[in-house]
């Protein structure tokens, strides 16, 4: 098996683990951490191209709302959307510094939970959107982004190993244009 | 001209496939909106939420350690005072149960007298909590007693000294069991004093609210809440719990009085789930319950007694 899906298919397996095992116990005044979003956005970031990050994204949002008893689909939708957005942008504005990744998982965090506020109040979720808001989608969010952040470097760390390629060479797409000569890097453009 | 078309093949397929997958997403909220409680979506959930019961098990575990410890250490670094208060405590509640034991008796004696039954039998599944929700906008907990015990959705359950909750989804030996603090639970009840009706509701503070009560109501701290039967949810008569705090607006058009559950959802490792009440005032099973046709079934309508799924 390929080192980066293993390093992929470990981390999908921990991120159950800890989201049915870990999760429910580490509650901090009913802020809990959601380690599928985590793992899905991590995922998005650290190997945005090709179309596995859509389809982690959709299975790691499908599996969190079977999980629970809200409404399934919710969390699967926002969350192909925030991986798709996140690995875009992460293609683009990539500078291989730490800044980048970090401040594009913050970003997607607190957008998903901003979002899934709003889709609960919407559906009949007996609070008002600044109680939903205030008690559960920023103090998740927070929490979201203290465990992700190290995870997200941690991981980074990994792919980028010494000998490895950086992971920006790996972010761009690498094409070869003739037969099994690599004649360079090709900076590509996302479509949005 | 190669490599452009290729990038362009690669953009599409990404798109078709974020567009499916968007699409796939809302049809499946959607359904899971349109089907009941019987549905594909929700027996699927309730089918994952039964494959994953050994590592609930496993959380619950870590809990219970947890709480143990916890515990524990607040009762090593328990002041003299506590301790006095405590006991203090204990013996004020030893001396209520022998008067209630008086009061049980001599209703039993009247009981006896005038030929009713007893006016509270219930038949319970007893039931251990395996585990605490992983999800941070939900208030529940799993039990490990299922369809195979009895179990079906809907049912009352029970802590120590009172209702919790209601079970929402069932699988073969696990239940999912929505707390009454849950945002979306609600339970009518009666102000034991003066029989006044209104609705607990949880929150997303993790308190409870009684609302819904009429302006011209009584209500001070201390006044006890039972279930009311209404809605056909819950039994009738059940504890549900104290009032601890009255807010009153200016002109006492509003208030906003908060609830103490009488058992503590933080405690709980047993529960029992009523599955019979033997009562005169007892409500019929959630199952066969018609919509009711007076005035009170209103709140049947607007997720009064649970049903919030």
């Amino acid at each position: 098996m390929e080192r980066d899906t293993f390093i992929l298919a470990a981390g999908a397996f921990l991120a159950v683990l800890l989201q049915l095992v870990l999760a429910p116990n580490i509650a901090l005044f009913s802020a809990m951490p959601n380690f599928c979003m985590i793992y899905a956005l991590i995922a998005a970031i650290t190997r945005p191209a090709g179309n596995a990050a859509l389809l982690v994204a959709f299975a790691f949002g499908m599996l969190f709302d079977l999980l629970g008893n809200a409404p399934v689909g919710a969390m699967a939708f926002l969350l192909v959307l925030a991986a798709f957005g996140a690995s875009r942008v992460f293609t683009v504005l990539n500078n291989d510094t730490l800044f980048m990744p970090l401040a594009i998982f913050i970003v997607a965090v607190f957008l998903v939970e901003v979002f899934y506020a709003v889709f609960m109040v919407s559906t009949g979720i007996a609070a008002s959107l600044l109680e939903a808001l205030v008690l559960r989608a920023l103090p998740c969010a927070f929490y979201n982004c203290a465990v992700g952040l190290p995870l997200l470097a941690f991981v980074r760390r990994l792919f980028d190993e010494p000998g490895r390629p950086s992971s920006r060479a790996h972010d761009s797409m690498h094409v070869s244009l003739t037969s099994g000569k690599n004649l360079g890097k090709v900076r590509t453009k996302h479509r949005f | 001209m190669a490599l452009k078309l290729q990038q362009s093949i690669a953009a599409l397929g990404s798109n078709i496939l974020l567009a499916g997958l968007l699409v796939v997403s809302l049809v499946l909220v959607t359904l899971y909106f349109r089907e009941g409680e019987e549905g594909v979506l929700h027996q699927v959930q309730s089918s994952v939420s039964g494959a994953v019961i050994p590592l609930k098990f496993a959380s619950g575990a870590i809990g219970s350690g947890t709480d143990s410890a916890s515990a524990a250490l607040d009762n090593l670094s328990a002041s003299e005072a506590t301790l006095e208060a405590l006991r203090q405590q204990n013996q004020e509640l030893r001396e209520q149960i022998a008067r209630l034991e008086e009061y049980r008796q001599e209703a039993n004696r009247l009981e006896d007298l005038l030929g009713l039954k007893e006016y509270y039998v219930l038949d319970t599944v007893p039931a251990r909590v395996t585990s605490r929700t992983a999800h941070a906008w939900e208030n529940t907990i799993t039990i490990n007693r299922g369809e195979r015990h009895g179990i079906i959705a809907g049912l009352p359950v029970m802590g120590q000294s009172g209702i919790i909750g209601q079970v929402v989804s069932v699988s073969g030996a696990s239940a999912t069991v929505r707390l009454l603090q849950d945002p979306q639970s609600g339970v009518a009840v009666l102000i034991q004093s003066n029989r006044a009706e209104g609705i607990v509701r949880g929150s997303l503070d993790g308190l409870l609210y009684l609302e819904n009560l009429d302006v011209n109501a009584g209500v001070q701290v201390g006044d006890v809440l039972i279930t009311s039967g209404l809605g056909g949810r819950y039994f009738r008569g059940l504890l549900v719990g104290t009032v601890v705090r009255v807010d009153e607006n200016q002109g006492g058009e509003t208030r906003r009085i908060v609830v103490l559950a009488n058992a503590s959802a933080r405690s709980l490792e047993e529960v029992l789930v009523i599955v019979k009440m033997d009562s005169e005032g007892d409500a019929p099973l959630p199952s066969d319950t018609p919509p009711p046709e007076d005035g009170n079934g209103d709140e049947g309508e607007s997720g009064v007694d649970g049903d919030g799924a």
